[in-house]
């Protein structure tokens, strides 16, 4: 988090908290666990989170959104991470990276029909940029081929947050002339969905196969074969807001921890009182203190369109990787036995931080990412 | 105090502005402009005739009366508003000034403004005209070879005798105490007392006699530190710094003044990602491993923690600005170093490999990975070790309860004997 917050962000980030602990708390979490339900959000989640403005704040006033304090992207990381801290389900940053797709390059009938369904919570969102084994591989399992005025789509992309219940796709597919995006319903001809059961219980993932949808010339976002420049902006959104949401959870998290070192007691004192373990809460307190200072100066970057924004991100969801699983690790070391049973709130934090090191590229990945930026 | 500098006639408060195109006149006919930024120099940069010069150029700034200039007339200083201080060091920030090394920081930063605080008002007069002149150089005479992160356990003795007082145990790490002129020095002045409360500062000048300052020769073959001996060493009670017995309340001031913490930054400041790694990328070059994926993780790891320990610095920086920073926070910077230095520091060394840890006795250059190496161990230990930053995090930042205490509520020289005596109950 920001270390301030103007007034209307700090109003943004209330409302939404009192929000999230009426429509969506852990104990919802749980119960829709327990339900096997195949949808992880509560009845009008995406609306009256809509109605909040979760939706809007990377879409320009003139297509009907707005920011909060003129930097949309850094209003919507304060969301993110509290977000994380509560394990909220449901397609944020999907949503957040379609609407300002569509805000940015899409058609007057896409933005007239599409973004404001988006933007309302109407309609649920999927953005298709994995492989098909979940990596994030943009364009590589998923290829164009132009027919008539039109294109056919075909591919699989794998471990999509959102997808089972999304109304509209954006998918990424490669073809001859390059990377294109294609705005297509979800319930089109051609489009399988397959739900998917994952370690992070608090959401919901799914497999999608494209098998010759067809489409028109008008699904386009942006030019054919030259969306490489928007992929990477959306990129840059998605790793943004997940290294907010990621930092939430490890926070909650942490909090948690710390509690429990304070009233513990072992050998006639608390336990947080022993060096053994208060050198492991500070540690951990460290990594999660330089992680705030990353995640915002990424976030910054990428508001501002700084040309090293893309490498700042990579670097903070690198971080975020690495020390996400250590201080997870950590905290289940302190919380001891208790953190090894369903009813205790670990292992549902554990799940996300563990799940979100793995999507939108590994920490190597980026690494070898920032290598190939520098031309080494 | 008698007023001896140069513009020291100035009585009623000058104009700002007009105060300010002075000294820009003043510095453009006496001081010479500095080419390039200001220059960062290696320990053994720092020789007696190098300290001259800076002490030669000081004496200047000084004698034009534009050392000081917020401190009061009666120590040597002009009495003027903070804000007068600030313009001209605005104008001077292109000229070549004195540097003392880490003896501006000790002198200027730590040890000055503690003595101010604390010290005599007969000794203030008389000492501080010499420290804004640049003849009284302060190291700090702080740890000892049985206390260092322990800085209360100091077993240093001072004895009264008359208005004398008369020092003897051992000093050690006190950076660039073979440069210094005078040396601030924490005494165990009543043993009888518990810990804390038998401790008395002092200001000892390095030549006094029965005080005998070593050089240490550190794993880098370079020497920043010194140990210091003192037999009998003789001060009148004048250098005495705080109340007899009350060393301890003039610890804290001192503390909060070495601990300092991050630079004020501007909120808004852009930060960048910077340029990848440049001594790592060079030794991959020339090991011929910039394809292999290992070095390649281990470059972009290095420089992840590069601008993450920045980024770091400047949300620090961000907090002092605010006035928000408490020592908590400033322990993370510190931590930071001290754990990822020496990560570093490995990374280094792997990326080289052997080619990089040897090297032709005639090459200039060739123990640059060695030296670098070596010296990222500092961080984990000098000001502080790392553990003494995690019960700071641990207890003021985190709320963590305190590890129960064996050395407070009896007397310091029954600690000493309980302690070595040790059964493990309290």
């Amino acid at each position: 988090m920001e270390l301030t917050l103007t007034d209307d962000q700090q109003l943004l980030r209330e409302t939404a908290i009192r929000f999230m602990q009426a429509a969506c708390p852990l104990e919802t979490i749980r119960s829709l666990v327990d339900e096997k339900s195949r949808t992880d959000l509560p009845a009008g989640y995406l609306q009256e989170a809509a109605e909040l403005g979760w939706f809007s704040l990377l879409v320009p006033e003139e297509f009907g959104g707005g920011s909060i304090s003129g930097d949309g992207l850094r209003d919507a990381a304060i969301l993110a991470e509290e977000r994380g801290r509560r394990l909220q389900p449901g397609p944020f940053i999907a949503m957040n990276v379609m609407a300002s797709a569509l805000a940015n390059g899409g058609t007057a009938d896409q933005r007239e029909r599409v973004l404001p369904a988006v933007m309302s919570g109407e309609a649920g969102a999927a953005w298709l940029a994995n492989d098909a084994t979940g990596a994030w591989a943009p364009g590589e399992s998923i290829s164009v081929t132009p027919k008539d005025d039109g294109f056919v789509l075909s591919g699989v992309a794998g471990v999509v947050q959102g997808a089972a219940e999304a109304t509209w796709l954006l998918v990424v597919a490669s073809g001859s002339d390059g990377l294109s995006q294609f705005l297509i319903p979800a319930d089109g001809a051609g489009v399988t969905i397959h739900p998917l059961d994952s370690h992070d219980i608090s959401q919901r993932f799914a497999t999608v196969e494209l098998s010759e949808v067809q489409t028109g010339p008008d699904a386009l976002v942006g030019a054919s074969g030259e969306s490489g420049a928007d992929i990477e902006r959306q990129f840059q959104i998605a790793l943004t807001l997940l290294v907010a949401e990621t930092l939430g959870a490890l926070d909650g998290l942490f909090e948690m921890t710390r509690q429990y070192a304070v009233d513990r007691i072992a050998f006639g004192r608390p336990i947080g009182s022993y060096q053994g373990i208060k050198y492991q809460l500070a540690d951990m307190s460290l990594s999660i203190e330089a992680a705030h200072a990353v995640s915002t100066a990424a976030t910054k970057a990428v508001q501002n369109g700084q040309s090293d924004a893309g490498e700042m991100a990579s670097m903070a969801k690198a971080w975020l990787g690495d020390i996400g699983i250590e201080v997870a690790q950590g905290c289940f070391q302190i919380f001891a036995g208790i953190g090894y049973t369903w009813e205790h709130d670990l292992h549902l934090f554990l799940r996300r931080i563990t799940m979100n090191g793995l999507l939108l590229g590994q920490s190597e990945w980026h690494r070898e990412r920032i290598c190939t930026i520098h031309g080494l | 105090m008698t007023e001896t500098n140069a513009s020291a006639g100035v009585t009623a408060i000058p104009d700002l502005e007009a105060y300010r195109g002075q000294a820009r006149n003043w510095l453009a006919n006496n001081m010479e402009r500095r080419v390039g930024p200001p220059e960062h120099h290696e320990v053994d940069h720092y020789t007696p005739a190098v300290i001259a010069n800076s002490r030669a150029l000081q004496r200047r700034v000084y004698e034009a009366g534009y050392a000081g200039i917020s401190f009061p007339k009666e120590y040597g200083g002009q009495g003027l508003p903070s804000a007068y201080e600030a313009a001209y060091n605005e104008e001077a920030k292109d000229y070549v000034l004195a540097d003392f090394g880490i003896l501006t920081g000790t002198t200027f930063g730590v040890c000055v403004p503690t003595m101010v605080a604390h010290g005599q008002p007969a000794f203030l007069a008389e000492f501080l005209p010499k420290v804004l002149a640049g003849e009284a150089l302060v190291c700090q005479f702080f740890s000892e070879p049985s206390s260092g992160s322990d800085l209360a356990g100091a077993r240093t003795r001072a004895t009264k005798d008359g208005e004398l007082w008369i020092l003897n145990g051992q000093k050690i790490w006190s950076t660039y105490a073979h440069l210094a002129d005078w040396g601030m020095c924490l005494a165990r002045s009543d043993w009888d007392q518990p810990k804390h409360r038998g401790l008395t500062w002092f200001a000892v000048p390095c030549d006094a006699p029965g005080l005998t300052i070593r050089p240490i020769r550190q794993i880098n073959d370079t020497s920043e530190f010194c140990e210091d001996f003192f037999d009998d060493v003789t001060i009148p009670d004048l250098y005495r710094i705080g109340d007899i017995n009350e060393g301890w309340t003039v610890t804290q001031t001192m503390l909060v003044r070495e601990r300092g913490g991050g630079r004020p930054v501007d909120a808004n400041a852009e930060l960048h990602a910077g340029s990848l790694a440049p001594d790592l990328v060079q030794l991959a070059r020339r090991a011929g491993t910039t394809e292999d994926p290992t070095v390649r993780q281990k470059i972009g790891r290095a420089h992840t923690i590069d601008f993450v320990g920045a980024a770091l610095s400047a949300r620090i920086g961000e907090l002092n600005r605010l006035g928000r920073l408490d020592p908590g926070s400033a322990a993370y910077g510190k931590l930071f170093k001290g754990v990822y230095d020496p990560v570093r520091a490995r990374i280094a060394v792997e990326v080289g490999g052997p080619g990089a840890l040897a090297w032709q006795p005639d090459d200039e250059g060739g123990p640059e990975t060695s030296l670098y190496y070596l010296n990222c161990r500092i961080m984990s230990i000098a000001g502080g070790t790392n553990e003494m930053q995690r019960n700071g995090i641990g207890e003021r930042k985190l709320g963590l309860p305190r590890e129960p205490s064996f050395d407070t509520g009896k007397p310091f020289s029954q600690v000493l004997r309980d302690a070595t005596n040790w059964t493990g109950k309290p």
